[in-house]
């Protein structure tokens, strides 16, 4: 039930999230920042707009990546295996970057491409989490992992941090959102779409704020309020990497998280598994 | 029964052998389509019927396989005088050899020669429903400017046959002889355009698979010295602490070889000088499929030792490497058969893991990487003949040259890596059995390997996707007319794999787990709760499977039917400015300078494979 | 659900030819100081998704054609911002054989700030006003001036 209504109330959570991360940004760089529900306010404008589009078949990808994502949330919530979230995740960017590639734009293709090698960097990271919290706690049921005797965070430090490390690359943060690169590439994979269509896009990626925050809120286990820290914490340091830092290049995000993130979960894996023989 | 499973062997290579004697295009034709309902109906009154089955042959069967064995290395030994091959010459010689020493030693034996057990039948079940509509496929593809079009059906049709004996076989030197015949095949598909490039190929591709020839040879040597058996089923009774491990070492060998694994994968790049048709069957059904499924056989002795833990390494590399260098290739007959290698190597990974979930995963890979990789190849057939389409760039706008084609293609490569296709349920399985094992504290490797091949899988079919719909205006999209032939082929693939999605949980449940159980000995943990599929703890909900296949469908379907209405069109944003735009997508050949790396780290692991872990040492 | 919307306008800013005296002062608005992400706006730099036209410069011929193309992919309800002298006839450019002397023979505009360069206080009270303007607007599809296929097809929209 809780689930249902988290999946439900996905879109606005996230917004909230969005709205309030402005906000901190803002004052981060001693600004005023605009209101908390900004974000709804930009929902309400994007409705309004004239439809325009490239071709049906992109626009309506910009839809199906909407839908996926939450596909993948209600996934997340409602099933018993976080495997299978994670997996469902790669639907939605699949048709994010068909609808990115189908496009006769330069900067769009070039956003296509480097979201896949997002996925490179960040998918290996993020099922070894799964992998290792099931190491842990036994199961990769969220509801068992949440009501487990054991605090993940404390046995697994290293995957901590290296989800750390590649949660900019899912949310598209400096020093990784090199799919989005807003000065660079105008936006990449979302450049194309307008009005209602971008307003599908813009929700989506609110929904991708929830599900990663949630993943996070795991580490805490059956202690909601450590886990509650645990967002809280990644949230403010997240922005401000953000804000203090430049972006980089692909092979750099590639050589990041294959060199220094992966062996770093399979240390904590080996230590967990050495540890509890 | 036994009558069956005769019939179901040799009815193939009579057709066969009637086809390319008559060279009559009507005959071809009605008997290859003929073929495809016969042996479905076979193939399923075996595998419902009591097994496993023991068919006992006379001995002069026995004598007559003997003799053959020595035509062949004949005509292999004149291939290589031929051609020039010094390697051919002497692996033919060596083989001679040591066939003639294996005849001296083999002692006397009453076991059944032919077992047909539930995995055997479900080869029997794929090579009826994948490969056969791959025989009908041909006829049309070599109307296409191709000669010697029934030569070419019949010994497709007549390699059908081969691929029954090959799997039934339960005389390790009987499996010699058929080995040693499907790389004859090879050798003659291979070659058979006979220009320079192809007849190099071949001879690559014999020498190859005979270094497997001579383990397999060698392997009976010393199970004949140790043991004093050389049955599947006797070796499978002998008690299991005490066993050496040389003779399966080198079998494993022989299973890498075929499955041209790093560094012998050359053999299966270099089949695509072949025409498709050829392809579709070495990858989907046949061929390749003998490397998992000899493994699986020996799989309950080798599961646990040391040799099945070099044999995960060695495949697990090969599974990450192989899928990284097929980023680096442009041509799509290539990129296909690079991501079959990657999956060979996860199939016999599975199969050298040998719990009874691992072995579910491989038979499970073994049929949808099956069904899906040969819709794939006889897609790319209908491009090269139809469209006249080879490589990747060619691919942009495909919408508009090809729209049907590249819906089955698009369907194809959802299957081969996404939610719920069989081939994900296949990863996903293997990931949830590798962390089982990692919590009783073994196979810390297993899991990273299996973890990070799937991503580059996953993301070369999206880049292979996105360039086939890339630059595209979509204004006027035309179905083209195919040839009826192939338009039957396709849907009958699609509809297969559609079908068998939506039902994946009584399919994974019920008939993969039972293949399982049967070879295992133990009860696999995977059963279906209505059409939900539950492993373990954890549930794959039918909800779940519904909204993933509706998600794709409409993703794959979209592209030709879907048009939002009262919606204005507009130009994308290029900066204002109306130049003509080229985006190419990355072409990863950085890489390739690794190629000659791995090769190295492959060949290392090949050694570890038999001499550590057939306890040479 | 219009004064909601007009908490939301997302600006596009595009130089055609002026001095960038005017663009520096884009910029400063964006900043700590002045942070004209108070009422929502943000510089997008992508037509497609942006509300108001933030536009400088005398108009070169060379940017003619692109700012029209640029007008075009910004769907409706949409307004048009000249900033600066330039815009407002050509400024220290008029009747220089490059120039089109000002924005207002190419594209519809709503608001004009004046000055050489505005001050940024009179940015944001133009944008302001623009926005007004902007939050009475509907989806009404809007015309070039001196629209026409002729025209589309001369600035190469129709078959791109």
């Amino acid at each position: 039930m809780m689930g249902l209504l988290l999946t439900l109330f996905s879109p606005i959570i996230g917004g909230f999230i969005y709205g309030v991360e402005r906000v901190v940004k803002a004052r981060m760089q001693s600004r005023q920042g605009p209101p908390v529900l900004q974000p709804f306010y930009d929902f309400v404008k994007l409705m309004q707009k004239r439809p325009m589009m490239v071709h049906s078949f992109h626009a309506s990808m910009g839809i199906m990546y909407f839908i996926s994502t939450w596909f993948a949330m209600a996934v997340l919530m409602m099933g018993n295996d976080l495997l299978i979230a994670i997996f469902f995740h790669v639907i939605s960017v699949l048709a994010l970057t068909i609808g990115a590639f189908s496009v006769r734009s330069s900067y769009s293709i070039m956003g296509a491409m480097r979201e896949l090698m997002h996925v490179v960097s960040y998918e290996p990271v993020v099922i070894l989490l799964a992998v290792s919290l099931y190491l842990v706690t036994g199961s990769f049921d969220i509801a068992k992992i949440l009501t487990s005797d054991i605090t993940p965070i404390f046995s697994l430090p290293l995957v901590f941090i290296s989800f750390l490390g590649v949660m900019p690359m899912l949310l598209h943060k400096s020093p990784f959102d090199i799919a989005e690169a807003h000065q660079e590439i105008v936006g990449g994979p979302d450049i194309e779409y307008s009005g209602p269509f971008y307003e599908a896009v813009y929700t989506a990626r609110w929904i991708e704020y929830v599900y990663v925050y949630f993943i996070v809120f795991l580490f805490g286990g059956s202690n909601y309020f450590l886990g509650t820290f645990l967002v809280v914490f990644s949230f403010i340091f997240i922005n401000a990497v953000d804000n203090s830092t430049a972006r980089l290049d692909y092979k750099k995000m590639l050589k990041f998280a294959w060199f220094i993130l992966i062996p770093l979960s399979m240390l904590n894996i080996f230590f967990v598994v050495v540890g509890a023989n | 029964m036994e009558a069956l499973i005769v019939l179901s062997i040799v009815l193939p290579l009579i057709l066969g052998a009637i086809i390319v004697f008559a060279k009559n295009d009507i005959l071809t034709s009605l008997l290859t389509w003929m073929m495809l309902p016969v042996m479905s109906i076979l193939a399923f009154m075996i595998y419902a019927a009591d097994l496993p089955i023991y068919v006992d042959t006379p001995h002069v069967l026995h004598w007559i396989i003997t003799l053959f064995d020595f035509g062949l290395l004949a005509y292999f030994l004149y291939l290589g005088a031929k051609r020039k091959s010094m390697l051919v010459s002497v692996l033919s010689l060596v083989q001679f050899i040591l066939l003639v020493t294996v005849i001296w030693v083999l002692p006397e034996s009453s076991t059944a020669n032919i077992y047909v057990d539930k995995l055997t039948a479900m080869m029997y079940l794929l090579v009826a429903i994948v490969g056969v509509p791959i025989a009908i496929y041909s006829i049309k593809y070599m109307d296409f400017d191709e000669k010697d079009k029934h030569l070419f059906v019949g010994l497709v049709v007549a390699f059908l046959g081969v691929m029954n004996f090959a799997v039934s076989a339960n005389n390790i030197e009987w499996f010699f002889a058929v080995f040693e015949t499907t790389t004859l095949f090879s050798v003659i598909f291979i070659g058979f355009r006979g220009d320079k490039e192809a007849v190099d190929n071949s001879t690559l591709a014999l020498w190859m698979n005979q270094i497997g020839g001579v383990a397999i040879l060698l392997a009976l040597l010393i199970m004949i010295k140790d043991f004093g058996v050389y049955h599947f089923t006797d070796l499978l009774i002998i008690d299991k602490e005490t066993m050496s491990m040389a003779a399966f070492g080198f079998l494993s060998l022989a299973a890498l070889i075929k499955g041209a694994q790093l560094p012998f994968h050359k053999w299966l790049l270099g089949a695509m000088v072949a025409p498709t048709p050829v392809s579709a069957i070495l990858h989907s059904a046949t061929m390749v499929k003998i490397a998992p499924f000899l493994l699986l056989r020996i799989s309950p002795i080798i599961e646990g030792t040391l040799l099945a833990k070099l044999l995960i390494l060695t495949t697990g590399f090969v599974f990450v490497a192989a899928a990284i260098f097929a980023l680096t290739q442009d041509n799509l007959k290539r990129i296909l058969a690079y991501s079959t290698i990657s999956l060979l190597g996860l199939m016999m990974l599975a199969a050298s893991v040998g719990t009874p979930t691992a072995v579910a995963v491989s038979i499970m890979l073994i049929i949808f990487h099956g069904f899906a990789k040969g819709f794939l190849f006889i897609e790319a057939g209908v491009l090269e003949k139809v469209f006249k389409i080879k490589y990747l760039q060619e691919m942009n706008m495909l919408l508009e040259k090809a729209p049907l084609t590249l819906l089955f293609i698009f369907f194809a490569f959802l299957n081969m890596t996404f939610i719920p296709f069989g081939v994900f349920v296949g990863k996903w399985l293997m990931i949830e059995e590798a962390s089982g094992l990692l919590s009783q504290g073994s196979s810390v490797l297993l899991i990273a390997l299996v973890a990070i091949g799937g991503v580059f899988l996953s993301v070369l079919y999206m880049k292979v996707l996105g360039v086939t719909i890339k630059h595209h205006r979509f204004t006027d999209i035309q179905v083209q007319k195919q040839p009826k032939t192939f338009l039957f082929v396709a849907i009958w693939f699609y509809l297969w794999l559609l079908a068998l999605t939506i039902f994946i949980a009584p399919f994974a449940g019920d008939f993969v787990a039972q293949i399982s159980n049967s070879l295992t000995g133990e009860t696999t943990p995977i059963h279906a709760d209505g059409l939900s599929l539950v492993v373990g703890e954890s549930t794959l909900y039918f909800w779940q499977i519904l909204g993933a296949l509706l998600l794709l469908a409409f993703i794959h379907i979209a592209p030709l039917k879907f048009k939002f209405k009262n919606v204005d069109q507009m130009h994308p944003y290029n900066c204002g400015e109306v130049y003509t735009r080229q985006a190419g997508t990355y072409d990863f050949l950085f890489l390739k300078k690794y190629e000659g790396i791995a090769n190295m780290i492959a060949i290392t692991l090949f050694m570890l494979v038999v001499v550590l872990g057939g306890q040479l040492l | 659900m219009n004064d909601l919307r007009a908490k939301s306008p997302w600006i596009t800013h595009y130089n055609t030819g002026g001095c960038n005296g005017c663009d520096i002062e884009i910029l400063a608005a964006l900043g700590p100081k002045f942070d004209i992400e108070r009422f929502g706006m943000l510089n997008r730099g992508n037509p497609k998704q942006s509300d108001i036209l933030l536009v400088t410069g005398p108009v070169t011929l060379r940017c003619r054609d692109v700012l029209r193309r640029v007008w075009l992919e910004m769907p409706e309800p949409k307004v048009v911002v000249a900033m600066g002298s330039c815009t407002h006839g050509g400024g220290v450019f008029r009747h220089l054989y490059h120039t089109e002397n000002g924005i207002d023979g190419i594209v519809p505009v709503d608001v004009w700030i004046p000055g050489c360069t505005p001050r940024i206080e009179a940015i944001i009270d133009g944008l302001i006003e623009g926005v007004e303007i902007w939050k009475n607007k509907t989806k009404e599809k809007e015309y070039m001036v001196g629209h026409s296929e002729k025209l589309l097809e001369k600035i190469g929209v129709l078959n791109d």
